[in-house]
């Protein structure tokens, strides 16, 4: 073990120093949809919108490349089949043929979409949620085609920080300067320089150009008077961009998943411990991307529905692992590993809308009560998953050996002392919830949507807790209401905001009522086979 | 003896049981329902009551008959013997920091009033609105010096309510009350029985929004008794420019139907309203109210914001929301006072001490692999 601790300390010190390296044309800051990002980013976030993908793979371009291609040859780039329309009534309704690899140009789509323009005005003026799938398909592909001409001519890129003002203030692209004829100020002026000597030489392909332009590019951001951004945060979102920290730490747990499933075929100490290592390091390069991103907004690790899923994951390995420290069988392993590899999914998905690292409304904007109410309460959804984890766990464990009493006891405890735990942080959380709700709304408690939702969770596993003392539920029946309170936590986490009501509804998404209800059904029927199964089995051993 | 098998009986933590299970229920309806009902009517009608009718004949209890069920049973059980004992001493400090909450929470119920004001900048207010309850007010405006109010509750103002103002020696027959209100022009003009506003227009019920505060109430009464031709029908709605004005007995009074008004021992003038969007965006970053509070003539600058209330004298005064119109700004404050606000504060504390000890004294034998019997 020893060896392995020393392991994990080297990765500690290599991962940060990796993106302390020169300053690249992608670390160039960006406003962009209220706040200054790397190029890199936006590149890759609009190409993501266009294209579907953050790099376009088949031709081995990145997105930053993309884009000032984009800019430096407008007439390739708009030529370059870029919009990926996946739903054939769009491009009929733009007068194209369906291909096999739906990829178009913006030259094959631009006359259609201007055909369209009386179809675009009246989708334009409904609102959002009376829109149907093909009319949403359509107004996006014509808002994306506007956004891709924006950049074509350098529109769209604010690239320019103004010369008074403060961090409200927005920024200026090239282009403004040349159509207000605005006087650029001296270091204004040294960014402009820079930036067309880098495209210059791009075009000329002279690296040693590029090079000396970009650090003369740094060395005049790092002279403007005014704080509005940090390079070194820049330089580090450009690495978890390339890194992707997330897919590593997907690597690792998929890894421990497939070495547990070996040690249980054999060699099972070695196995299992190497198997604890790779969730360790897995849990470790996700705790990392966590920090990172905490440090890139400056902000506490829970503020959206995305970075929620990426912290109840870090949750559920943080206590498997704890679980696994004491029980060194495998149970910890195994709740970690599927729970971890379940949430990078579900986190993919929403990672998948384009910016993961949005600016908040104002009533969220409130560094205090996300780092306690919020943390809290995610914890909570973590916790109470876990021990939901395990309920799954007793109820098949049950089936299979009814008779190992010993070793159905400790899980029984187990699944207890995490409901507790669990308890602890949705009850505070909820409560927290509530003082934060008096603060700032003036209420403690109003019954909307969000709040109900937590304090279903809270209940749901106080009745546990008393029903097992009154003696009302056994262990079965205990595992049994943990496994339906994944049930509950899930509707409270996602569910809550189908229903569009209250101060808590943002992150609606279509898709997630259809998987909910998958969820719910599939844990419904699993959970009580599981159960009733497990009862006839107990109770033909207590016959025997 | 009896006495004995009651505290048994209403001690028992099955029914703790019951009361959660039945409301989760509760929390459950009352969530969907306000998809349909909306947040206020779905909390009066699940939450708020200590029974409520399902189906026309099923009566069912409330949330506040459950809750006190809840709060009795808690109480209760806080007097078992076998319960003082000191492994149980987290237990029993987490179950008196819950009682604390569910009382703070009963607290808060009964004696809590809240309420919003409309500024606008460089406007001084001080009243608060009720968000639903109105009251029908008779100014006279014929004094030389000064203003008369007269002011009807909302309890007086309901259908079929007369009011019988003997110092007026007037009647005013309440016709109909309208929850949200069309307002449409009177196809047949000339019945002179109709007065002021409705002589011309006529107010008709629609469709009540699920957010209360989003409705047009409205009232239709009858003033008999004032000797002249100002007996007739009258029609009053919310947010009316153009007030009636009546005469009677050689005063001339103007009519206002308004949210309930309770004034403040201390006015609030609005001296700038301010938005912030995030650059670039239309998301807003913040708002904010800068006012000057004038108690007894003496202004104070207060920068009231988002997550940033002003409390002062039990009040506290929240950035709620906001009117753009194109003369100017106004800010909405919404306004609180509650007498419970400082229960959850206590409790929570209480709890999380309550439910720390009990977790250390008991979850190092809940973690292990070997199994132990773990106490309650």
């Amino acid at each position: 073990m020893n060896k392995n601790i020393k392991l994990i300390f080297i990765t500690i010190f290599l991962l940060p120093l990796s993106y302390v390296s020169s300053f690249t044309i992608g670390d160039i800051p960006i406003q962009d949809e209220g706040r200054i990002k790397p190029l890199d980013t936006y590149a890759r976030n609009h190409l993501l919108a266009f294209y579907g993908k953050r790099s376009i793979s088949k031709i081995n371009l990145s997105a930053t490349d993309w884009l000032l291609n984009l800019v430096l040859d407008p007439e390739a780039g708009k030529n370059l089949k870029i919009f990926n329309i996946r739903n054939p009534e769009v491009v009929s309704s733009i007068f194209l043929d369906w291909s096999t690899d739906h990829k178009y140009s913006f030259n094959q789509i631009l006359p259609g979409l201007r055909n369209q323009a009386a179809l675009l005005s009246i989708i334009d003026e409904k609102p959002n949620n009376q829109r149907t799938t093909f009319e949403k398909q359509l107004i996006e592909l014509s808002s994306n085609a506007m956004r891709f001409e924006e950049i074509s001519y350098l529109k769209s890129l604010r690239l320019i920080p103004p010369n008074i003002g403060s961090e409200d203030e927005e920024w200026i692209s090239p282009l403004e300067f040349i159509l207000n004829g605005l006087n650029p100020d001296n270091y204004q002026n040294k960014i402009l320089n820079s930036l067309q000597q880098y495209l210059a030489a791009r075009m000329e392909n002279d690296e040693s150009a590029m090079t000396s332009s970009l650090v003369v590019y740094e060395s005049a951001l790092k002279n403007i008077p005014k704080n509005l951004f940090n390079i070194d945060t820049l330089k580090k979102e450009t690495w978890l961009n390339q890194v992707n920290l997330f897919y590593i730490s997907l690597g690792f747990y998929l890894f421990a998943f497939l070495m547990l499933g070996f040690s249980w075929m054999s060699n099972p100490n070695t196995l299992r411990k190497l198997s604890f290592l790779s969730l360790f390091i897995g849990f470790f390069a996700h705790g990392y991307g966590i920090i990172l991103r905490m440090i890139i907004m400056s902000r506490p690790p829970v503020s959206t529905l995305y970075e929620s899923v990426l912290f109840v994951s870090f949750i559920v390995i943080l206590f498997a692992l704890i679980l696994e420290y004491f029980r060194k069988d495998g149970l910890g392993i195994f709740v970690g590993a599927v729970g971890g590899t379940i949430f990078h999914f579900i986190g993919f998905n929403y990672a998948s809308d384009g910016d993961t690292l949005n600016m908040l409304v104002a009533v969220l904007n409130s560094n205090f009560w996300l780092a306690t109410h919020v943390t809290t309460i995610t914890m909570g959804y973590g916790a109470s998953l876990v021990a939901g984890f395990i309920g799954h766990l007793y109820l098949v464990q049950s089936i299979r050996e009814p008779s190992n009493t010993a070793y159905l006891k400790s899980v029984y405890n187990n699944m207890f002392g995490v409901t507790l735990v669990a308890l602890f942080f949705t009850l505070f959380g909820t409560i927290l919830g509530g003082i934060w709700a008096d603060q700032s709304w003036g209420r403690f408690w109003g019954w909307d949507p969000k709040e109900n939702g937590a304090l279903l969770i809270v209940l749901w596993q106080l009745m546990m807790i008393h029903m097992r003392l009154s003696g009302l539920a056994k262990a079965q029946d205990f595992a049994l209401g943990m496994s339906l309170n994944n049930i509950i936590v899930a509707m409270a986490w996602f569910g809550v905001n189908l229903l569009q009501v209250g101060l808590h509804s943002y992150g609606f998404d279509d898709g997630v009522a259809k998987n909910l209800f998958i969820f719910i059904g599939a844990e419904l029927l699993f959970s009580f086979g599981m159960y009733y199964w497990s009862k006839k089995k107990s109770k033909r051993s207590i016959s025997i | 003896m009896i006495l004995h098998n009651i505290y048994k009986i209403i001690s028992n933590p099955k029914i703790f049981v019951y009361t959660v299970l039945w409301l989760m229920v509760l929390v459950f309806f009352g969530t969907i329902a306000q998809k349909d009902i909306g947040l206020y009517a779905s909390q009066m009608k699940y939450f708020s009551t200590y029974y409520f009718i399902l189906f026309d004949y099923i009566p069912l209890p409330g949330g506040r008959l459950t809750l006190i069920i809840m709060t009795v049973n808690l109480a209760s059980s806080l007097f078992k013997k076998n319960l003082w004992k000191m492994k149980k001493v987290g237990v029993i400090i987490l179950h008196i920091g819950g009682l604390l909450l569910l009382v703070g929470g009963g607290v808060t119920a009964q004696f809590s009033s809240e309420g919003n004001m409309v500024i606008n900048e460089g406007g001084n207010v001080d009243f608060v609105d009720d968000y639903h309850r109105m009251e029908l007010c008779l100014v006279n405006i014929s004094l030389e010096d000064s203003l008369e109010y007269i002011v009807f509750d909302d309890e007086l103002l309901s259908e079929g309510q007369i009011i019988n103002y003997e110092r007026l020696g007037v009647k005013i027959e309440i016709i109909s009350r309208i929850e949200n209100t069309r307002i449409q022009n009177r196809v047949t003009l000339g019945d002179s029985i109709y007065k002021g506003f409705l002589k011309e227009f006529v107010l008709l019920p629609k469709e009540p929004d699920k957010e209360n505060t989003q409705n047009r109430p409205s009232i239709i009464f009858r003033v008999r008794g004032s000797d002249n031709n100002s007996d007739g029908i009258y029609g009053l709605f919310l947010g009316q420019r153009d007030l009636d004005i009546f005469d009677f007995k050689e005063n001339q009074y103007f009519t206002e139907f308004r949210r309930e008004r309770s004034y403040l021992p201390f006015s609030i003038e609005l001296l700038d309203f301010k938005k912030v969007l995030h650059p670039g965006t239309n998301v807003a970053k913040s708002f904010s109210s800068e006012i000057n509070l004038i108690e007894s003539k003496v202004p104070r600058r207060v920068l009231i914001q988002m997550n940033e209330p002003l409390r002062h004298q039990g009040y506290t005064f929240f950035q709620a929301s906001f009117i753009e119109e194109l003369d100017g700004e106004a800010t909405v404050l919404a306004v609180v006072k509650n007498y419970g606000r400082l229960f959850p504060y206590i409790s929570s504390i209480i709890m999380s001490i309550g439910l720390l000890v009990h977790l250390m004294v008991n979850l190092p034998k809940m973690i292990k692999k070997k199994p132990i019997q773990i106490s309650e």
